[in-house]
């Protein structure tokens, strides 16, 4: 019904403009005009076969996926809003099949708000405190799109008080969840509300969502209590003294059930027992100009959630469609290629993996910090221009498990399994680097930044291979621009990834050239040089050659080349890729 | 009403009105979108567009290199930009919760002396329509009058060009 009215809407709208005579014509469409932002984005790849690793053995070569978005402000407190999406004629390598028609209407919306409410009727996309009880959004990139369709009313009784109010079922391609989303979310300013602590500021929040799902049994003579309703309160308070900031954030989320991985792509669940899941975070940091440092430590325990349980078996859902929540992993993102090859991912959920004696894996535990400082001007080490530095630490480990499992045998968990995890325990490491960062400006024309990474990383338990493997790695980027003035620039960078683990030693380099502000192209490569156990990576070229070209808002890219299986990881949610070979034609503008 | 059932019918309104909207450069006015300040309070786009004549919305995210290249370059000459055009610059951080502690240790750490605003869940990054940053857009009197994506070197400078063209 919504739907098919802000279709009228929208349709009506522009009807009438070209309904009035010439001279109101003109007035009304600049108004409509001016009222409307449209924005469209386009993302093709053309899969090829390759001389390496053979002929690309999927039946769809070319494929497209685009999205036109339009946003109308109707008058000062209404307007409207919709996405149109197309998969055509399928979406692309390694995204989600569940976006799957040549054509259709993906969102729509119809907002109302003044200083004092603010309501959405249709899809919205929502955020309770750092998103780790509530989190609905878009990422194009990766193909996740978990906007709620539904309502959604925020009211401010005051300046520093907010409370949230929603209800709606979780996008999931062109359908929606079978799972129902309810939530509440306040958030006060304490400082302000209560006029004390002059010159610091205190903010409250306390979260509930709740999430229902009829759930059933596969063998009725099993007695014990599945909840239909999942639901989790949270409680965070954030809070700022000048230069000393610190946040905390605790979760806890009712019994649910255990997907059960006896057979990894088929779905069951262990119906003897559930479990609770719950989470805690905590950040302290200082900061003054020139300097500033931050400490974070979280811990979580199964705390991935759905909005159909169906959708937690990771194999099947690997780009974590439908989740409730938002649960990325803590350490440094990386622009440059080799650093993106071992990357933490997060482990909030819990898995129980059959060997001997079963593995448990029931969470994270692990902290990340950061320094930031300032080399003056003029100073020995600052040269003319300053020198920036930026050092980056993180560690993290799995929960520490006691089970125990008086049905089971080798190689089988029994669904009677309980565990217990031990609250302050980091021994059981999966990841941990040191990052070294030198932003260093020479000359009015020459700008470098140097990065050094040292890390470990268990390979063994990140991708589920049972075989003790780890890495430990070094990697070192130099990565220098030379501006010409007008626009005319040079890009050189030179990575090198070295380890004896894996695929063993990897060079690459890139390099860029703008002509002007407006097009530029470039060339890089990734080389792993040296023999390893690893076939796909040893001794092939991931070579890419590409250009851009960019207007006002209008950016056009393509790019040709091969790129390697493995983790793809954009915004600190990695999935694994196949290598596939290709050309990829990317389109947005903005008006 | 035989119009709402036609997929294609649809298909081709859109289409025209994309058609339409490329042949023509609008002045929409700066979507009303909550944003936060660093130290957790609320803030609305269309209170610091009625505060602030001619500004200047830049997003950026601190896993970004080409966005910190525009902010670093832009630190460097920006005292000269506010005192020549009185143009006042707003770095909107897209930043989520995997890397959004960094941001104030980074910001001080690096002496970046603009307004740095939280953009939690992208809100103004969705209105604006934008999937990549860096993205800048001019402001004046409320009005997005120039928009701008991506970062290449020396690009500030033209930056530049456009608010002194719009200062006036």
């Amino acid at each position: 019904m919504i739907k098919k009215t802000l279709v009228t809407c929208f349709l009506f709208l522009t009807l009438f403009s070209f309904s009035q005579d010439q001279k109101h014509t003109n007035s009304f469409f600049q108004s409509f005009k001016n009222n409307l932002r449209t924005s469209y984005e386009s993302n093709s790849q053309w899969y090829l076969n390759d001389s390496k690793f053979g002929d690309f053995e999927e039946e769809e070569h070319l494929r497209s996926t685009n999205f036109l978005r339009l946003d109308y402000s109707i008058s000062n407190q209404f307007s409207a809003g919709l996405q149109l999406e197309s998969y055509a004629p399928e979406n692309l390598l390694n995204n989600s099949k569940l976006y799957d028609k040549d054509f259709g209407l993906a969102t729509y919306y119809l907002r109302f708000a003044t200083k004092k409410i603010d309501i959405t009727l249709g899809y919205f996309y929502e955020q309770f405190g750092s998103g780790l009880i509530l989190r609905s959004w878009e990422d194009r990139a990766l193909g996740v799109n978990t906007a709620m369709r539904g309502a959604r009313i925020i009211y401010y009784p005051s300046n520093s008080i907010k409370i949230t109010t929603l209800y709606g079922k979780q996008r999931k391609g062109f359908d929606v969840s079978d799972g129902d989303i309810f939530g509440v979310d306040t958030e006060i300013d304490i400082s302000s509300t209560f006029d004390i602590l002059p010159s610091s500021n205190l903010v409250l929040g306390l979260s509930y969502v709740g999430k229902n799902e009829s759930y059933l049994k596969s063998d009725e003579s099993i007695t014990s209590d599945i909840p239909k309703l999942v639901n989790a309160f949270s409680a965070r308070l954030d809070y700022t003294n000048q230069n000393f900031y610190t946040n905390a954030e605790f979760i806890k989320k009712s019994k649910d059930l255990r997907l059960n991985n006896i057979i990894p792509n088929i779905v069951s669940f262990s119906e003897s027992k559930t479990f609770k899941g719950n989470a805690i975070s905590w950040t302290a940091g200082y900061s003054q100009k020139g300097f500033g440092v931050s400490y974070n430590f979280r811990r979580l325990e199964n705390m991935r959630w759905f909005s159909e349980r169906a959708q937690s078996n990771a194999n099947n859902n690997p780009t974590n469609q439908l989740s409730v929540n938002y649960l990325p992993a803590l350490s440094k993102q990386h622009d440059y290629t080799l650093a993106n090859i071992y990357l933490y991912q997060s482990q909030p959920g819990l898995f129980i993996e059959n060997y001997e004696s079963p593995l448990i894996k029931a969470g994270e535990i692990g902290q990340f910090a950061d320094v930031f400082y300032n080399i003056k001007k003029g100073s020995l080490l600052g040269g003319k221009y300053g020198t920036k530095i930026n050092l980056n630490m993180s560690y993290w480990a799995s929960l520490a498990t006691d089970f125990s499992d008086p049905t089971g045998i080798p190689y089988f968990v029994s669904d009677n399994l309980t565990y217990e995890t031990e609250f302050l325990n980091f021994k059981n490491k999966l990841y941990s680097d040191l990052n070294l960062e030198v932003r260093k400006k020479w000359s009015k024309h020459l700008k470098s930044i140097f990065t050094f990474i040292n890390l470990y990383y268990n390979k063994s338990v990140l991708e589920s291979k049972a075989d003790n493997s780890t890495v430990r790695a070094w990697i070192g980027v130099a990565d220098g621009v030379y501006k010409f003035g007008k626009g005319k620039s040079l890009r050189l960078e030179l990575q090198h990834l070295s380890t004896n683990d894996d695929a063993r030693n990897w060079m690459g380099g890139t390099l860029e050239y703008f002509f002007n502000s407006k097009f530029g192209v470039y060339v890089n490569d990734s080389y792993n040089y040296e023999d390893s156990k690893i076939d796909q990576d040893t001794k092939i070229h991931f070579f890419n050659l590409g250009g851009s070209y960019t207007n006002g808002a209008t950016r056009f890219a393509i790019n040709y080349g091969r790129q390697r299986g493995g983790l793809l990881c954009v915004g600190g949610i990695c999935r694994p890729v196949s290598q596939n070979t290709g050309l990829t034609l990317n389109f947005i503008t903005t008006f | 009403m035989f119009i709402l059932n036609s997929a294609i019918m649809n298909k081709k309104k859109y289409l025209f009105i994309l058609f339409l909207g490329l042949f023509t450069q609008a002045q929409s006015p700066l979507p009303s979108i909550e944003l936060k300040t660093l130290s957790g309070q609320f803030i609305n786009t269309n209170q610091i567009a009625q505060e602030n004549q001619l500004m200047i919305i830049s997003l950026w995210a601190t896993w970004c290199v080409p966005c910190k290249n525009e902010l670093d370059a832009v630190a460097e000459v920006y005292e000269d930009w506010v005192s020549e055009t009185d143009v006042k610059y707003f770095a909107i951080s897209i930043d989520d919760s995997r890397t959004s502690k960094r941001i104030k240790p980074m910001v001080d750490g690096k002496g970046w002396e603009f307004e740095i605003l939280l953009d939690e869940n992208s809100e103004l990054k969705r209105a604006f329509g934008v999937s990549t940053v860096p993205y800048t857009v001019i402001v004046k009197n409320g009005l997005m009058v120039y928009k701008h994506t991506g970062y290449t070197p020396g690009y500030e400078d033209e930056l530049y060009e456009q608010i002194l063209k719009f200062s006036q």
